[in-house]
C-alpha cells in the first residue's frame, strides 16, 4: 500500500515541479531584459517552419494538379498520356503564379498607401485558436520591430509583436485578443474591431442619425495610434441590434484569409503606439 | 534510440502544428497535434514519459508562439497529468476513455493556457470566445487521438521488440 502510494507521489511532486520551473521560466522570459535571448531562441525554429510550409505549398499544388486532372481524364481521354514532368512544371508554375499575385497585390498596396514597406513570406502559424499569429522570415536584421503593422495587397493583416534576428510574430487581426479602432467607409460609425472564432466582430459606438448596413467597408480610423487610418479591414456581413434596437455590433467579414497568407508587406514608416 | 524518434516525431507534430493544421480551421478552432500526442504517449507509455513529451513539445510550441516561454509547456503538463491520473482508474485497452480524456484534457489545456496568460498580465480572449475555440478544439482533438494511440502503442511495442 505504502510503496503503491510512493509510486503514485512520485509523478505528482514530478509535476509540481516541472509547472514551477515552467512558471518560473515563462516568468523569467517575460522580464525586458531577457527579451533578447527569448526573440533568439524564437527564431531558431524559422528555417525548419520555413522547409515545412515549402513542402506544404508544394504538395498542395500537387494534390490540385491530381485533382484537376481527375476531372479532365473524365472529360477527355487524351489527357491520360500527359507526362509526370509535365505535371511537376504545372505544379510549380501554379505555385509560382500565386506568388506573383500576392507580390503584385503587394506592389499596388504600396502605390496606393504611399507607405514604405517591406514584402515578407509567411512561413508558420500560431499554434492554437488562442494565438493566431503568423510567423514571417524577416526580422530585426531587416529593420523590423515590433508594433510595426502588417498588410497584404488586400488589406490589413496585423502587427509585428515580436521580432527575432531573422524571423518576426505578426499578430492577425483574427487573434482573439485582437483590437483595432475602425470606421465604417459609409456611415461613418466608429468602433473596435476584435478578433475571435470565425469572423471578426465590431463593437459598435452608437452615433444618432448613423446606421451602418452589410456590404459597408470597415478602415482602420487612427484612433489610438496603433494603426495608420485608412487600412481596409474587411466588409459588413451582418449587424446585430440590442433590446433597445440601438446597434450594437457587427460581423466584419476579413479581406485576408490568415490560411492562404503566403506574402505581407510590413509598413516600416509607421511604428503603432 | 527510443528518444531520437520521440524528439524528431515531437519536433515533426511542433512543425505540422504551425504549418498546416491552421489550414483546418473549424469554427476559428483547429487541431492541436502536440496536445493528441501527449495524450496518446501518456495513455500508453505512462504519466512520468507523458510529462517528459509534454515539458518537451510546450517549450517548442512557445517557441512559435508570441509571449513568454512556458505557458504551452505548463499547459501541457496538466493536459498529461490529468491524462495520467485519468488512465490509472479505467481500462486503458477502452476506446472510448482516450476520447472522453482528450475532450476533457483540451478543456484544462485551454484553461491553463487562458489563466498563464492572465497571470502574466498578458491580453486573455473573451470568455465567451475562449469557451467557443477550447469546445470546437476538444471536438476536432478527441477525434485524432484514436489514431495517435495506434501509432504510439505500434512503437512501444517495435521498442520493445
Amino acid at each position: 500500500m505504502s510503496l503503491e502510494r510512493r509510486t503514485q507521489a512520485r509523478p505528482t511532486g514530478l509535476f509540481l515541479t516541472l509547472c514551477a520551473a515552467m512558471l518560473l521560466l515563462a516568468m523569467v522570459s517575460q522580464q525586458p531584459w531577457a527579451a533578447g535571448a527569448r526573440s533568439y531562441a524564437k527564431g531558431t525554429l524559422a528555417p525548419l517552419e520555413a522547409a515545412m510550409m515549402a513542402a506544404s505549398d508544394r504538395v498542395g499544388a500537387f494534390t490540385a494538379v491530381f485533382g484537376d486532372n481527375a476531372r479532365l481524364r473524365a472529360e477527355n481521354q487524351s489527357l491520360q498520356a500527359q507526362d509526370a514532368e509535365l505535371q511537376r512544371q504545372i505544379a510549380e508554375l501554379q505555385a509560382a503564379g500565386q506568388d506573383n499575385i500576392a507580390l503584385r497585390q503587394a506592389l499596388e498596396f504600396q502605390r496606393a498607401y504611399g507607405h514604405a514597406s517591406m514584402t515578407a513570406q509567411v512561413v508558420g502559424r500560431g499554434p492554437d485558436g488562442f494565438s493566431l499569429t503568423v510567423e514571417i522570415d524577416r526580422g530585426t536584421a531587416d529593420g523590423v520591430r515590433p508594433g510595426m503593422v502588417v498588410a497584404s495587397g488586400a488589406g490589413l493583416v496585423g502587427r509585428v509583436r515580436e521580432a527575432a534576428p531573422h524571423a518576426a510574430i505578426v499578430q492577425t487581426l483574427a487573434d482573439p485578443q485582437s483590437r483595432v479602432s475602425a470606421f465604417l467607409a459609409q456611415s461613418g460609425v466608429e468602433g473596435t474591431v476584435m478578433g475571435g472564432a470565425g469572423n471578426l466582430q465590431m463593437q459598435i459606438n452608437p452615433r444618432f442619425g448613423a446606421v451602418p448596413s452589410n456590404g459597408d467597408w470597415v478602415m482602420t480610423s487612427g484612433v489610438g495610434g496603433g494603426y495608420p487610418r485608412g487600412l481596409v479591414i474587411g466588409k459588413v456581413a451582418s449587424v446585430s441590434y440590442n433590446a433597445a434596437s440601438t446597434v450594437a455590433g457587427a460581423t466584419v467579414s476579413w479581406v485576408n484569409d490568415p490560411a492562404g497568407l503566403t506574402v505581407v508587406l510590413v509598413i516600416t514608416d509607421f511604428t503603432g503606439s | 534510440m527510443t528518444w531520437i524518434v520521440g524528439a524528431a516525431l515531437m519536433l515533426l507534430a511542433v512543425l505540422v502544428q504551425v504549418t498546416w493544421a491552421p489550414s483546418l480551421s473549424l469554427f476559428g478552432a483547429f487541431p492541436n497535434l502536440v496536445l493528441v500526442a501527449v495524450v496518446a504517449i501518456t495513455w500508453s507509455r505512462g504519466q512520468r514519459a507523458g510529462l517528459f513529451w509534454a515539458c518537451v513539445g510546450g517549450l517548442l510550441l512557445d517557441l512559435t508562439a508570441p509571449g513568454p516561454l512556458g505557458p504551452h509547456a505548463l499547459a501541457l503538463l496538466a493536459g498529461a497529468y490529468l491524462t495520467g491520473f485519468w488512465v490509472r482508474n479505467v481500462d486503458p485497452a477502452g476506446l472510448v476513455q482516450p476520447v472522453i480524456a482528450t475532450a476533457v484534457c483540451t478543456g484544462v489545456y485551454s484553461a491553463v493556457l487562458v489563466g498563464a496568460d492572465d497571470l502574466l498580465n498578458l491580453p486573455v480572449p473573451t470568455p465567451s470566445v475562449a469557451v467557443e475555440l477550447a469546445f470546437a478544439a476538444a471536438v476536432y482533438n478527441s477525434a485524432l487521438v484514436l489514431p495517435a494511440l495506434l501509432v504510439s502503442r505500434r512503437l512501444r511495442r517495435e521498442a520493445a521488440a
